[in-house]
């Protein structure tokens, strides 16, 4: 019973901090004893482990939509010649 | 790259005009990427940056040469305001637009067989998930997860503080699994 409830306060402090674990953003990284834990957790939690697969997944799919083709390069080439216009009259 | 002071001589402007190049340039593809995602067209996102470079050009003297980056972001985000376009990144006209991002979520890994399967998504399911959410939650999923900006880039692009971006993204990222677990039949199920 005890267990299985630790197991639960577990999961939820887990599911608050699988997002942040795999953006690995320089903002907000877990501190490196949440990363233990959370690792120990995912290690023997079927659901949790589950659900990174999930946010793993996600994250490729929108990866896979964003490079499906390269950025317009006419409109980037435009956006250049504007800066190179900027630049050239304002360091006259 | 320090700035040259203002009060040197015609040198000095043209160094001061080559470092505001320096800086600019390689930002030009996250800038359009990111007017993309906040004008949902691609000709309001030329018009956007184009107008963002003129602004920051003309503000070169607030700049400290220290992370362009959020600085062009913070102009990006006023310029769309005061330019009152439609901010609808519901209606994002060209996805293809929107390439060359960062990997996904940091590091490339092997992938196991059980995410071979999960990745099984139809663009489709997932553009239904997507297009599914709030404005607030579907902007900051597309700048982090679309996009490749970090919390504090996407805060800057939005003028909300990171915790709300994470907090928003959070909220995304379970909205959007929930939909695929009930649309996608390979999603949330082990092989």
């Amino acid at each position: 019973m005890i267990t299985s409830l630790r197991r639960m306060v577990t999961c939820h402090w887990s599911a608050r901090r699988i997002g942040r674990y795999l953006d690995n953003d320089p903002t907000a990284p877990l501190a490196p004893a949440e990363v233990k834990r959370l690792e120990s957790h995912l290690a023997v939690c079927e659901k949790c482990s589950g659900v990174t697969a999930e946010h793993r997944a996600l994250s490729r799919a929108l990866s896979r939509w964003s490079q499906q083709r390269l950025p317009d390069q006419a409109a980037l080439a435009r956006l250049h010649a504007t800066l190179d216009r900027i630049t050239a009259q304002g360091g006259q | 790259m320090p700035l040259p002071s203002r009060n040197s001589p015609d040198s000095a402007k043209r160094q001061r005009a080559l470092a505001f190049k320096t800086h600019v340039e390689p930002e030009l593809p996250v800038l359009f990427r990111v007017a993309l995602t906040l004008t949902g067209s691609p000709a309001d996102a030329e018009d956007l940056v184009q107008e963002t470079v003129i602004r920051a050009f003309r503000a070169l003297d607030r700049f400290d040469g220290r992370h362009p980056r959020a600085w062009l972001l913070t102009i990006l985000r006023n310029t769309n305001m005061n330019m009152h376009r439609r901010q609808r990144p519901d209606l994002v006209e060209d996805w293809d637009a929107m390439g060359d991002p960062r990997p996904a979520f940091g590091a490339e890994r092997l992938v196991s067989a059980e995410e071979t399967v999960l990745d099984d998504i139809l663009t489709e399911d997932l553009e239904a998930a997507v297009n599914s959410l709030d404005n607030r939650f579907r902007t900051v999923l597309l700048l982090v997860d679309v996009d490749r900006l970090t919390y504090a880039e996407a805060a800057e692009a939005l003028g909300v503080p990171v915790g709300t971006v994470m907090s928003r993204l959070g909220r995304a990222r379970d909205r959007v699994r929930a939909h695929l677990r009930a649309h996608t039949s390979s999603f949330g199920r082990t092989p």
